[in-house]
């Protein structure tokens, strides 16, 4: 039998490689997709259990997942094992890098935020005078934004504002604010800051993952073959003409090794994948860039405060529930002065209940004050802004193996002054809200989740115009291998505040489609 | 109920494959009762009666081990005052929780073991060095005594305070009030949860993920 031939490899399934697959069969390309791990059947592999009926009773197995903090027992299965894949970071300097590599990957679990870059992220160096520019800008972006917004179809409120560039929205109905809302919202806006709505891809039957919203479509041109439970170790290269030309995979059950051959390689591992590989494979990186300017969004800055009237179950009807969304409102313009740079979002969600650690009391003491509290809260979080820094980092560490005999990564990431300050703004300025919203602050911290907590990590590939500090063009094309290009978050050159995956698929559909049309015209 | 029907699927897994691959091979004879496909057909194992089975716990207890005799009573009058029964709802005791975390912190990385052997000898030692006798001798206000100025507010759980014993304290109380409201005791007990945030687990049920395709190393 024959092997079948196809144009282009795709290596990841999440939304970037989902993406991928879905413009270029769409135009005629043939591809074949490698995904590390299983198809997930979720009428099978789920089913709905009690607590007590599982082996650790909800604690899950410890010491399995020490870096994810959002496992637990029922959801333990769907993240990367990391005795099978593990990866390194300095004791001092903890890294929780989730991962998922079921058909689909993370695209399978994210929390559905769905925002638009603007260009106080793309043109930093031209807006504020901080960090560097990307290669492309919001208005570059704009119309791919547009039909990723469609196809997910993203709720949200049109502002105008240039911090919050509006979509393409799919539904832009809420309900009327609640009073607590209300109140909040006067008081924000006596101190300048906007209040707004959350945005949200709400999918297609409660999912707005690869699986689908993009992987259908490919599948159903023809073009795409997926093999799961391939992993790959290895890209390689035509010594003639030094371009990629295949890659080694593993075969994850038996460990068979494997070599696919196409003309163009387009990885869509996440970020960190994708670099691990490229770093394994040793291409790419004459610049020397590559794995450098690792960067995610600090989560953990939280406030919660109590109103009062709203205790002992007395709240007045439509006084508790709701949210509201501050979209970045520091350092929007060089008049504002601080002891940081960049910003973050703030937001606040109403109607909740006390959490016991908020209080140093036990017994019926405890039980009391949290049922006093319940329904009566008020919480603020962010999602903060990380400076990218060339300095945090990741590298092969030949020392360690993944249960495949691949070298893992070496992680180190760790925060500056900068994030130091900015979180304490972020925390301070909730509660000054909170305050001035005539409610008891009951508890607050400045503290955050190690890096890569928010699952938004992006930038060791980073793309720009100049090869010499950059891995990729502003096509997310290899500088040193046009036919190698990378979709995933690897590209990004800043993170910004908001949640990544946006930008991601319309970047991929960019790339992809820029892509289709140089392998028409015969020039990749 | 669920538990028992989980267990009755584990159980007929392995009998159905062999009865399965039976069936193929009888199908390739001529067969004089034809008529049945759901048995003939290996893709629905489920047609075969399942056997119902018990749930381990309602036939026997867990048997606690790891700490020495002092440090588990420690541990026993710990759970009896943190969570006590409440508004009908089982407490620590009645949910065997010192039981269960005896067995969880013996699986535990070692980090976790120090911290909850130190920390119930530290009980101990300060009921000793204050009132002359164990921690599980002490009344109620002698323990409060104790354990009060230990308790510390925090937001995030895993915002742990550098004190050993302040440490302890929070570990230990997130830890048997979790086992509490993941019991078996506190889900028959009806529905009501502790209130609180962070209640991923004591709502009781949720959507359970099996190991999808796992490797099975040699």
């Amino acid at each position: 039998m024959a092997i079948k031939q196809h144009d282009v490899l795709i290596v990841g399934s999440g939304h970037s490689g989902g993406m991928a697959a879905k413009i270029l069969t769409e135009k005629g390309i043939s591809c074949l997709m490698l995904n590390a791990g299983p198809e997930a059947d979720l009428q099978r592999d789920r089913t709905m259990k009690s607590a007590h009926e599982l082996p650790y009773r909800g604690f899950g197995q410890p010491g399995r997942l020490p870096h994810v903090f959002q496992a637990n027992e029922f959801n333990a299965n769907q993240w990367v094992d990391e005795k099978e894949n593990p990866y390194t970071h300095p004791p001092e300097a903890p890294y929780n890098w989730v991962r998922v590599r079921l058909l689909g990957g993370r695209s399978l679990f994210w929390a559905r935020q769905s925002f638009r870059l603007s260009d106080y992220e793309f043109k930093p160096a031209e807006i504020d005078g901080t960090g560097d520019n990307w290669p492309i800008s919001l208005a570059d972006l704009a119309p791919y934004y547009s039909r990723v917004e469609q196809i997910f179809r993203v709720s949200g409120r049109k502002e105008g504002w240039p911090q919050f560039p509006d979509g393409d929205f799919t539904d832009s109905s809420f309900p009327p604010d609640t009073e607590s809302i209300k109140r909040f919202t006067e008081v924000a806006t006596k101190k300048g800051i906007r209040v707004s709505k959350w945005r949200f891809a709400q999918g297609r039957d409660g999912l707005a993952s690869s699986i689908n919203l993009l992987l259908p479509d490919a599948l159903a041109t023809g073009k795409l073959d997926i093999v799961e439970n391939a992993i790959v170790r290895e890209i390689t290269v035509d010594k003639n003409t030094g371009l990629a030309n295949g890659a080694y995979f593993l075969d994850r059950h038996s460990g068979r090794e494997m070599h696919v051959k196409a003309r163009v390689i387009v990885l869509a591992a996440g970020c960190l994948e994708t670099t691990r590989l490229l770093l394994n494979s040793g291409i790419c990186n004459s610049s020397g860039v590559m794995g450098h300017y690792l960067v995610d969004q600090m989560y953990g800055v939280s406030v919660v405060a109590s109103i009062p009237e709203a205790r002992d179950g007395k709240a007045p009807e439509n006084l508790m529930g709701g949210s509201a969304f501050m979209p970045r409102f520091r350092n929007l313009s060089k008049k504002d002065k601080r002891d940081f740079i960049k910003g973050y979002c703030l937001h606040v969600s109403s109607g909740g209940d006390a959490s016991q650690h908020f209080f140093p009391l036990y017994g019926e003491e405890l039980q009391s004050k949290l049922d006093s509290y319940a329904g009566s809260c008020v919480s603020a979080g962010i999602f903060g802004e990380r400076v990218p820094r060339y300095e945090n980092h990741v590298r092969i560490n030949k020392d360690v193996k993944d249960a495949w005999g691949i070298p893992v990564l070496h992680i180190e990431a760790r925060d500056s002054e900068n994030e130091l300050n900015l979180r304490r703004d972020a925390a301070n300025t909730a509660e000054e809200l909170f305050h001035d919203a005539g409610w008891e602050v009951i508890c607050k911290t400045d503290q955050v989740n190690p890096p890569g907590y928010s699952i938004h990590e992006v930038g060791t590939c980073r793309m720009g115009d100049n090869p010499k500090t950059s891995v990729l063009n502003k096509w997310s094309q290899a500088h040193d291998m046009k036919n190698l290009v990378v979709v995933d978050g690897a590209s990004f050159v800043t993170a910004g505040w908001q949640n990544p995956t946006m930008t991601i698929l319309s970047l991929s559909m960019r790339a992809s489609e820029h892509l289709g049309d140089e392998m028409r015209q015969g020039s990749v | 109920m669920k538990r028992r029907k989980f267990v009755q699927n584990l159980l007929a897994a392995p009998a159905v494959a062999p009865l399965a691959a039976q069936t193929q091979t009888q199908q390739q004879r001529p067969s004089t009762q034809p008529n049945t496909p759901a048995r003939q057909d290996p893709r629905q194992p489920h047609e075969i009666a399942q056997l119902a089975v018990t749930e381990v716990d309602l036939v026997s207890a867990t048997h606690p081990y790891f700490f020495t005799a002092d440090q588990f009573s420690a541990l026993q009058k710990l759970a009896a005052v943190l969570v006590p029964p409440l508004k009908g709802k089982p407490g620590a005791i009645d949910a065997h929780a010192p039981e269960f975390l005896d067995f969880l912190i013996s699986v535990s990385p070692e980090e976790r073991q120090s911290l909850y052997r130190n920390g119930l000898e530290g009980l101990n030692r300060a009921a000793q060095d204050q009132f002359h006798t164990n921690f599980h001798g002490l009344e109620a206000k002698q323990v409060d005594t104790i354990i009060r100025p230990l308790l510390i507010a925090r937001y995030w759980p895993q915002d742990m305070p550098d004190d050993p014993m302040k440490h302890f304290m929070a570990q230990v109380h997130d830890d048997l009030r979790t086992a509490t409201a993941n019991s078996r005791e506190w889900a028959e007990n009806g529905p009501a949860p502790f209130t609180g945030r962070r209640r991923r687990f004591n709502r009781g049920r949720g959507m359970y993920w099996r190991p999808v395709d796992p490797v099975v190393r040699g």
